[in-house]
């Protein structure tokens, strides 16, 4: 990696210290804001709402103030950016892609949001499966449509929009797939643009323009890619998410407005949704490695084109651009690197997925490369990741232990497993002191705060303590005994701030190789403690932040020792030779 | 602000909700509240569309049904009228206020309702060719030379003769709201309601075509989609009625209560005899209906009347001309029947889920004659047979013609009101709630003797949505919030 090198030689590296957890939302929040996450409000990727104990995305939300008005996303990471302060002193910032900025910040200069950006459907990424086998069934975060087994030409069907929220139902495209076995493609027509779309054989198509009216006056536009599985004997077809059209997005993402549709008008259709690789498609198994790693070079690519263009308008103030490929692509094929990962599946060694990650990291290189020409002596240049990486092979069902050691109760007669079912629909809140949901936290059932707590504030630093003590002592049988948790704080020993409340009590550090099972979660309460984790999904960070930490390279000699991600906001005022925002907590790295 | 009520008598939320090709109401369903409404105990017509308009309960309002005892004698009960009802309706409200309304066919409107503004009388309506049916009189004139004969009702909805049903219900729905919108366009009104009592005519004729659980239950009848049509001709309709307003107009459809299948009779009177409860001097040969039976009265100590619930009597000493219950032994009898009625079971002995309520007990209070116990078969889903001389409890076809359907305690509406926070699905609301919450929509003070509350700011009884429990629909936008998050 000669670019990096450089780098490192002329001015250094350093282990960056991530946020607890260490969560690509809740580390970019701190960087941005230079706050901890007590300072930000983003604490983990879901949060839960006390009344129904149903989670919900941490990211951001929607507000309606009456019927005449349009509903409004709000972005629930809080505090003040860097872009904001440096704004306020008449220094521009151009930003793409940095997570938790959907909606858009308002700032002096542009933003493309980032993370945080759903699809049409409102979630992060919904695609569609359309087969002709008749016994096939969803899998995770897809909708399948079945195709007729006839002998025709065309199979007329329809693409999947936007559900509406007041009847349940969704929006539809109609769409008619023309079958070329010959020609080994499908053609795809419709109203969209272009009205005849080529989809060859195992490959991904062209982006296709749609349209979903919705009521009399509305509709919702999006780019949809197909991704052609098979023909025979099955016809299988996959469609991507529908992203928001960059031209007219559903709800903004981008500052100014028309900064998104521009940048598209320049370098053509872009993903737009804020994760953009389709790892549900491969944890699915309904794509191939090879088609998922097509697509994130297509996302590679975009990002170049927009970060090229963007730097040659760019003339000073702050530049940031975020390529989140590589923690996709790592998620995905970690597996490859190990061949006693349970998810490893006995692919042959030296395999050429074994050095996807290398070949991914180089990438990396190549990209600085092109930034360096950019580059002079009036330029601090900033390379940085979130967090490192991990293995993930165990799962802790966290809910399943807290119900083993009494502190969460399932309604009479239902039993941890299948049948206590996900979303912590069976627990007996009446009896249930503490409950695991998202991805690193514990929640005690709190009176005067949860729905239905029976938690008096003076127990609770009991409770906590028992299971803070119980976990950390939490073996792993069926691996020697080790230990699967190093450790478990109480949010007060972690976070401070304004929003410190809306944290989860507890915040659970796993160590190197396990994971907050699946099921947990989700509010599961699964048979067992540990489980094998058996998805392509195989590698992860959410874990003890030591055991993950970031990277940090700069052009110029800095303070590497103890470098955290809180101390890059100071550190890009101090570039800037402003003032660091009086709530960042974090110190300069320059000299 | 204008107050417009479409109401739909018997209509079904699961229908109404159900079907997906009525972009009419799914477009009211868009820009305001909708939901299940909770209707009176008994949920039918007469009342319940009076306790709506008062916002009072049946006991207040002193009308348990369309017939109700005069008296404590053994005699005929009366029929209800539009003069039963003495309390003040919305329309009162707004008179007071100098404020003018139209209504039609809002049961009972019959003799027609004397109101500030004009009122046309609804089905129980003697004969229209004959009878002046609207105030004012002349109104009538004014409407026979729009349509000709004003059709309140299809006389005899109880026939095997279906096409003939089918089209005679169409066709008078189709007149009342030709009749409705000339109404609207040619006469000032600023509240204006509208009762189409044709969708609880084509529930107890066509149900079981349109249900295949019914019993009777018929698969590929041509009467098939029947419900389903006459669904879709209602939101036509509206959707013509909606061309007619400004933005200034709060618009709420809404049902008096939901419909459910039937699954039979319960012969309740045969059941009381065979009880011991119910003495006859001798058991007729053939059917008899209840006000032709040779009663025992010196020995008989319960009976009931039949129709879509059970209105059940006790016969009480110094109360009932013949009374044999000692008052004194009045509620411990009463209990012990409410037990027996409530574990009354199927043909073939399986709980029926029968419902019993004492009226003192659901009622604020409890005027004229009322029954002693209510009693709903089955959850209403099996009807209450009062005659005599059944083979068996439990029969298949009514004593009164064919019907497939019965009341379900729960109906529909939708709530468009400009400006109204109230949005999306709405749980916990009842009919007593309908006139506050469009008194206090519109600008109006709520009269302190309505016994429901508005549904927008008296949130304190509104449900909202279960305790630490969870809707489908949060439980769907939840997962549809996090479908793609890899992590999960």
């Amino acid at each position: 990696m000669p670019n990096l090198a450089r780098l490192r030689e002329t001015g250094g590296f350093a282990r960056l210290i991530t946020t607890t957890p260490a969560q690509t939302p809740v580390a970019w929040s701190t960087f941005a804001t230079g706050c901890n996450p007590g300072g930000h409000g983003i604490f983990d990727f879901i949060r839960r709402n006390p009344r129904t104990y149903l989670p919900d995305l941490a990211l951001n939300r929607y507000e309606q103030k009456n019927m005449f008005l349009p509903p409004r996303a709000v972005n629930l990471r809080r505090g003040t950016p860097v872009w904001e302060l440096l704004g306020a002193r008449d220094i521009g910032s151009t930003v793409l892609r940095c997570p938790c900025t959907y909606p858009p910040d308002a700032l002096l200069g542009q933003m493309l949001s980032g993370m945080g950006v759903p699809d049409v459907r409102g979630g992060l990424g919904t695609s569609t499966f359309y087969t002709s086998n008749p016994s096939a069934v969803s899998r995770e975060s897809e909708s399948l449509v079945r195709l007729p087994r006839g002998k025709g030409e065309t199979v007329a069907t329809h693409l999947i929009g936007p559900r509406n929220l007041k009847t349940g139902s969704d929006l539809q495209m109609e769409i008619a797939i023309l079958l070329d076995p010959v020609g080994r493609r499908v053609v795809i027509h419709s109203s969209g643009s272009p009205e005849k779309l080529e989809v060859p054989l195992q490959s991904w198509s062209d982006w296709l323009r749609v349209k979903f009216k919705h009521g009399l006056l509305q509709s919702v536009r999006g780019l949809v890619r197909f991704h052609l599985l098979s023909l025979e004997p099955e016809l299988e077809l996959y469609a991507s998410p529908i992203n928001f059209d960059p031209d007219l997005p559903l709800y903004p993402i981008s500052a100014p407005p028309g900064f998104a549709g521009d940048l598209a008008w320049r370098i053509g259709p872009y993903h737009t949704t804020g994760m953009a690789e389709d790892t549900s498609g491969l944890n699915n198994e309904r794509i191939s490695e090879e088609a998922f790693l097509d697509q994130c070079a297509n996302v590679w690519r975009e990002r170049e084109a927009m970060m090229t263009l963007a730097l040659e308008r760019f003339e000073s103030g702050l530049f940031y651009v975020l390529f989140d490929t590589p923690d996709r692509i790592q998620h995905m094929f970690w597996r490859f690197r190990e061949p006693d990962h349970p998810a490893h599946r006995g692919t042959p060694p030296g395999h050429r997925f074994a050095a996807v990650i290398e070949e991914c990291y180089r990438h990396c290189d190549a990209v600085v490369g092109k930034v360096l020409p950019a580059v002079d002596d009036q330029t601090l240049l900033i390379v940085l990741s979130d967090h490192g990486f991990n293995s993930f092979r165990r799962g802790v069902h966290l809910n399943t232990w807290l119900h083993d050691r009494g502190f969460l109760a399932l309604r009479d007669g239902v039993r941890p497993g299948d049948d206590a079912g996900d979303l912590l629909r069976h627990v007996d809140w009446q009896r249930t002191k503490a409950y695991a949901l998202g991805l690193s936290g514990i929640f005690l059932n709190l009176e005067d705060r949860e729905e239905q707590g029976i938690v008096s504030a003076d127990e609770s630093d009991t409770i906590k303590t028992a299971i803070a003590r119980g976990l950390a002592d939490l073996r792993d049988e069926e691996r020697n005994g080790v230990r699967a948790i190093r450790g478990v704080r109480p949010r007060e020993d972690v976070y401070h701030g304004p929003y410190l409340e809306e944290a989860p009590d507890l915040v659970v550090n796993f160590a190197s190789g396990y994971r907050v099972s699946w099921s947990s979660s989700m509010g599961g309460v699964a048979g067992g403690h540990i489980e094998d984790n058996v998805k392509k999904w195989s590698g992860d960070h959410i874990i003890d932040p030591d055991l993950v930490s970031g990277v940090l390279f700069m052009n110029r000699p800095f303070r590497g020792d103890g470098a955290r991600l809180l101390d890059l906001a100071p550190t890009i005022t101090a570039a800037l030779g402003v003032p660091k925002g009086p709530a960042m907590e974090g110190e300069s790295l320059l000299p | 602000m204008k107050i417009l009520v479409l109401g739909l008598d018997c209509a079904a939320p699961e229908l109404l909700f159900g079907f997906d090709d009525l972009p009419n109401l799914r477009r009211l369903m868009e820009v305001g509240a909708y939901g299940r409404i909770e209707s009176v105990i008994p949920p039918i017509t007469v009342p319940a569309w009076m306790c709506m308009a008062t916002s009072q309960d049946p006991g207040s309002l002193g009308v348990y049904g369309f017939r109700s005892r005069t008296d404590h004698s053994y005699g005929n009960l009366a029929i209800v009228n539009a003069r039963s009802i003495t309390e003040l309706a919305i329309w009162d409200q707004l008179a007071r206020a100098g404020k003018r309304s139209i209504i039609v066919g809002v049961p009972p409107g019959y003799p027609p309702r004397r109101i500030n503004g004009l009122s046309v009388g609804c089905f129980l309506t003697p004969d229209t060719s004959e009878n002046v049916f609207t105030h004012p009189d002349e109104l009538s004139d004014e409407i026979r030379r729009l349509v000709g004969d004003y059709p309140v009702d299809v006389k005899g909805f109880r026939t095997h003769d279906k096409s003939w049903l089918r089209d005679q219900i169409f066709a008078m729905s189709r007149t009342q709201f030709q009749v409705v919108r000339h109404l609207m366009q040619n006469h000032p009104w600023d509240y204006f309601q509208f009762v189409d009592i044709g969708l609880d005519r084509i529930h107890h004729g066509f149900w079981k075509y349109h249900d295949p659980h019914h019993v009777l239950h018929e698969p590929d009848s041509p009467y098939r989609d029947t419900v389903h049509d006459y669904y879709r001709h209602l939101d036509l309709e509206i959707g013509e009625v909606l061309e007619l307003l400004t933005d200034e107009t709060i618009v709420l459809v809404v049902s008096d209560h939901g419909a459910q299948r039937l699954d039979g009779g319960f012969c309740v009177n045969e059941w009381l005899v065979r009880e011991g409860l119910l003495v006859l001097n001798s058991y007729p040969e053939e059917v008899t209906p209840f006000g032709r039976l040779d009663v025992n009265w010196e020995q008989t100590r319960v009976w009931s009347e039949g129709g879509y619930y059970a209105r059940v009597f006790f016969n009480v000493k110094g109360r009932e001309p013949r009374g044999v219950i000692d008052p004194s032994d009045y509620q411990p009898f009463r209990n012990e029947i409410k037990a027996r009625f409530e574990a009354t079971s199927d043909a073939a002995g399986k709980p029926l889920g029968t419902l019993v309520f004492k009226p003192e007990e659901i009622y604020r209070m409890t005027r004229n004659v009322a029954p002693d116990l209510i009693v709903h078969f089955g959850g209403l889903s099996w009807r209450s047979i009062g005659g005599v001389g059944y083979p068996a409890i439990h029969i298949r076809e009514n004593d009164t013609g064919p019907d497939d359907c019965n009341h379900a305690q729960f109906g529909a509406f939708i709530l468009a009101a400009p400006g109204s926070p109230l949005i999306g699905e709405i749980e916990g609301a009842h009919l007593l709630d309908v006139a506050p919450t469009l008194l206090e929509r519109g600008g109006y003070e709520i009269p302190s003797s309505m016994q429901g509350r508005s549904l927008v700011t008296g949130s304190g009884t509104l449900q909202p949505a279960g305790k630490g429990q969870y809707t489908a629909t949060e439980e769907q936008l939840v997962r549809d919030r996090l479908s793609g998050l890899g992590y999960i």
